[in-house]
């Protein structure tokens, strides 16, 4: 039902003409594609719309009063931070309201306590740069240091660093939810008083369920106020330098350090990796794909593809690099210790130090996820995969060989098995598989790879995190749970039985299926006909 | 085994060319974007904090995502592509923009996309579509054609600023180009170079009859009225014989250096004469002795990187090529990334005099949040170039500076203004004065 003047009236009169808008220019520049994070893919093309109108609240109330009009008059509303997770993050249906919360962007900081207090509209980068003024640090997702905190806390926030901060949404503590039906849901100690410094309460830990697997997008609810833990850091400043694009962090060596290892096998990467943990070292131990290395060397697209020409299958699949960042959290001594530990242990895997620059480009403030376009122009992340260390040897080359069937118009990354690293401390492994085309191809296999990138985990019976809205939930539901797909549902029909918090996630990928024809001969699982009512 | 499949799959090529009359050049460049707001934030590395950390103006005013860059790639594109046309609100996101550069620099950081002509582009198209520039835009324009500056002023009182004692040579092998702002509203910014010129021993010459250099026409899409003024003007400094035409404006700089190039379909080795800022000059002249900074100037002072002569004025090369799988171009192509060399100048100079106590603001260089007053914005939409420049004074006065120093009439002016306007707290100052004080103790 598109917003009627009416409507309208009644949403102005909660934040003020300035900040509500149906103009369809105004309406355009919420537009999900063409370019992004899986856009120009079928599922942007297909299942998102320009919003009908977009409202910016600036306070907890604000939201919750728009939510109830919303929900009184059965208006689809779509919760939006920065809008960076691609066509996920958009409207899916005509007239949607879009709630841009960017300028609820508060910051407080409990020194005392070591956690922060932010709101949506609050990025990563100047968190971290708080925190480490005041001697503490927080991870800074792979969605980059540009995601909103919460986006990307009740999604996945990894990185390198969740090797010794541990998963990032366990550091999530008392936080602040308007239901879909306007209700102010409140958790951790916020049930019981305005302190937000601890995640559990009374009753059940509501927390994952906003998360479900790998996000929500909202559709269960609007998270309007989030406390984050933050961990202690080393004190000395990790200064800036360099001028645009060639900027990094410069580290004091003696308490902050990358050090790149070359080990000689991939038994020996996993080695190094779980005995780092055991030892208890280290602030990330990482293994990037050897791509981005390319990327992070050129000066342009054309100069990554001559360096990345240069590779082949057999130079790929002899590359063994593991990526260690040493952090003196108490003092030079103890930088000094761990170095010892590290040294002795890639000494017994046969790994050999590589020069390694005195700074730091990625992670520690920055996360240069914008970078990943720079290549090909169409990118997303087809899994993401949270188990032991050990999983990866055989999840990587599976997912290498089911791209190889689909490349082109995949770009030719000659068999790379993907990102892999350590976390908390050596006792999850995570892996990460990337994929990449030219916006211009006929990207119906890109479409097609996806939802074989499921299969091939069913078939496996590899544990994977890209489930809910990532997947059909038809498909994946019944082999995660066996009733994962049942219970999420119940759960969004007790939430929002109207469903309009961000509809039809979490059902959005099956209905993709359903409209876009060339996914027809793929479905061979059971749903059911009515999958939207 | 090596990979024995081809690396590059077969893609036709599309031709395109650095020309900002023709939007379709620019939509690659439009629809790559990915929402990742390096446009708009300050480049992560040197993220200040929760406070400052924005360095798009527009985006910073207006919020709505429609008014960064990511809002008008999106919005350029639909035009292009037909599916959105012009209305008022097309033409305030398009307009009420500062054309600083920030974004341009900011998507380079990781990108390849033209983000800066992009948005010039759309301007040339607004007015081609007959909706552009903004009315006062157009007084400009009709005050430029009929007196050759920009504010409607006599154009025989162009050259009053000539201070007394100092005598323009009739040929030397240096220009200056004073531009319409030094000459008849900043006098004392033409008036402190000239000076400066003086003091270092340079014997300077001014263009015979000296005409506006089509700044504001350029920057709201008059593209034709532009070019004729820069076809016009280049003419008569190679009649001149000038090895240098030097600027004291960081816009009159960026237009001889960069888009009178890019209207006349030439790079800038080809105008026939060097480009050059007097922070240029005179840090050459402060470091070989020529020019000496003597008298102190006890001062917590601050710089402020004007746009245009640091994010917007690396050399003009014209571009044609074609663009292949991936997005790939040949010829090889330099992507536009700013004028690195042109930081370190001004911050040298100012360091030089006694007594001046250099601190930086959160957002600087690259990164640095402009005034507002540039490109046809402080005509067009003035509370907003006067809200853009009180945000900045926010950042000089959290730093503790008593005096703000530019390189440009522009800045000054604003920022003079929105001094004025919240208390008068702030000493406002061109380098060019700065020099000139020094020197002539």
């Amino acid at each position: 039902m598109a917003i009627s003047n009416e409507i309208y009236r009644a949403l102005e009169a909660i934040v003020g003409p300035e900040y509500i808008s149906n103009d369809p220019v105004i309406c355009e520049g919420y537009r999900s594609g063409p370019g992004g994070y899986e856009n120009g893919l079928g599922y942007e093309r297909v299942m998102t719309r320009i919003p009908g109108c977009v409202i910016m609240p600036k306070t907890t109330e604000d939201v919750q009063r728009i939510v109830k009009v919303c929900y009184r008059n059965e208006i689809p509303y779509v919760p939006y931070s920065t809008g960076f997770y691609g066509p996920r993050s958009h409207p899916h249906v005509e007239d949607a309201l879009l709630i841009d919360l960017k300028r609820m962007n508060d910051f407080v900081l409990d020194e005392k306590h070591f956690y922060v207090e932010v709101g949506p509209g609050m990025i990563y980068s100047p968190i971290q740069e708080e925190c480490m003024k005041h001697g503490a640090y927080v991870v800074i997702g792979g969605g980059g240091a540009q995601a909103s905190a919460i986006a990307n806390l009740i999604g996945d926030g990894w990185s390198p660093l969740s090797h010794r901060i541990g998963l990032p949404h366990r550091r999530i503590l008392g936080t602040e939810v308007v239901m879909p039906d306007g209700e102010l849901l409140k958790l951790g100690s916020l049930a019981t008083s305005d302190d937000a410094f601890w995640g559990e309460s009374p009753g059940p830990d509501l927390r994952g369920l906003l998360r479900g697997y790998t996000g929500l997008r909202g559709c269960l609810g609007i998270v309007t106020r989030m406390a984050i833990k933050t961990l202690p850091f080393q004190p000395e400043r990790l200064e800036p330098t360099g001028i645009s694009p060639n900027t990094a962090l410069a580290l004091p060596e003696k308490r902050i350090k990358w050090i790149n290892f070359v080990v000689p096998s991939k038994d020996a990467q996993v080695t190094a990796m779980r005995e780092i943990g055991h030892a208890e070292i280290a602030g990330a131990v990482t293994k990037v794909p050897l791509f981005w290395r390319a990327i992070a060397k050129a000066e342009c697209k054309e100069e990554f593809w001559d360096i990345w020409s240069k590779e082949n299958e057999e130079t790929v699949a002899n590359f063994f690099i593991v990526r260690v960042l040493l952090i003196g959290f108490t003092s030079e001594e103890q930088m000094e210790y761990d170095e010892r530990v590290l040294m002795d242990i890639m000494t017994e895997v046969g790994g050999v130090a590589r020069r390694t620059k005195p700074s730091d480009e990625s992670w520690i403030k920055n996360a240069d996820s914008a970078g990943m376009w720079l290549m090909c122009g169409g990118y997303v992340s087809v899994d993401y995969v949270i188990e032991t260390l050990t999983q990866s040897p055989d999840h990587g080359p599976a997912y290498a060989e089911v791209k190889k069937k689909y490349t082109p118009p995949l770009m030719p990354d000659y068999g790379d098995p993907g990102w892999f690293q350590s976390f908390e401390l050596g006792h999850q492994g995570y892996s990460e598989f990337l994929v990449y085309w030219d916006l211009d191809d006929d990207t119906d296999k890109v479409d097609q790879f996806y939802v074989d990138t499921s299969k091939m985990n069913i078939k496996n019976r590899f544990y994977t995190s890209l489930l809910g809205p990532h997947q059909p939930l038809y498909l994946t539901g019944p082999k995660y749970g066996p009733n994962y797909h049942e219970f999420l549902l119940k759960v969004k029909n007790e939430f929002d039985p109207k469903w309009k918090s961000h509809p039809p996630v979490p059902l959005a990928h099956d209905v993709f299926v359903e409209r876009a024809p060339w996914m027809h001969h793929m479905k061979d699982w059971e749903s059911p006909d009515d999958l939207v009512k | 085994m090596a990979n024995e499949r081809p690396i590059r799959y077969y893609k036709p090529k599309s031709d395109f060319k650095f020309d900002i009359r023709d939007i379709e050049n620019f939509v690659y460049d439009m629809s790559r974007c990915i929402k990742c707001k390096g446009c708009t934030w300050v480049d992560h590395t040197y993220m200040p904090g929760p406070k400052f950390s924005m360095r798009c103006p527009s985006a910073a005013k207006y919020e709505f995502d429609a008014y960064g860059a990511y809002g008008k790639m999106r919005i350029g594109h639909a035009m292009a592509e037909g599916l959105l046309d012009w209305n008022e609100k097309a033409l305030e996101v398009m307009y009420a923009c500062t054309l600083c550069g920030a974004c341009d620099i900011g998507c380079k950081r990781n990108l390849d996309l033209e983000i800066e002509l992009s948005l010039e582009s759309l301007r040339v198209k607004a007015v081609k579509d007959g909706v552009g520039p903004m009315p006062a835009h157009k007084k400009i324009a009709e005050n430029i054609a009929q007196h050759h500056n920009m504010y409607g002023a006599p154009h025989e009182k162009r050259t009053g600023w000539i201070p007394k004692g100092i005598t323009p040579a009739k040929k030397a092998d240096v220009l200056y180009f004073a531009g319409c702002t030094a000459s008849y509203v900043n006098k004392e910014i033409a008036q402190s170079t000239a000076k400066i010129l003086k003091a270092a021993g340079t014997e300077f010459m001014l263009m015979l009859d000296e005409w506006c250099c089509g700044n504001t026409l350029f920057s709201v899409g008059l593209y034709d009225e532009a070019k004729a003024l820069a076809q016009r003007n280049v003419e008569e400094v190679r009649k001149t014989g000038a090895k240098t035409l030097l600027t004291s404006c960081a816009e009159g700089y960026r237009m001889w250096k960069v888009d009178y190039p890019k209207m006349l379909g030439i790079s800038t080795d080809d105008l026939g004469f060097k480009v050059v800022h007097l922070v240029e000059y005179a840090d050459e002249k402060v470091k070989d002795g020529a020019l000496k900074m003597k008298k102190p100037f006890e001062t917590r002072l601050t710089y402020h990187d004007s746009c245009s002569l640091s994010r917007l004025s690396d050399p003009w090369t014209p571009y044609e090529g074609k663009r292949g799988w991936m997005g790939c171009v040949e010829p090889r192509l330099q992507r536009r990334r700013g004028n690195p060399e042109i930081y370190a100048k001004p911050r040298d100079i100012l360091k030089s005099i006694p007594g001046v106590n250099l601190v930086e603001m959160p957002r600087t260089r690259e990164n640095t949040f402009c005034c507002g007053a540039g490109r046809g914005t402080q005509e067009a939409y003035p509370d907003f170039a006067k809200w853009a420049a009180a945000h900045r004074l926010e950042e000089v006065r959290e730093i503790g500076a008593e005096t703000l120093v530019s390189s440009c009439p522009w800045c000054k002016n604003n920022f003079a203004q929105a001094v004025k306007a919240s208390g008068g707290d702030v000493q406002v100052l061109d380098i060019s004065e700065v020099i000139c004080a020094s020197i002539e103790g």
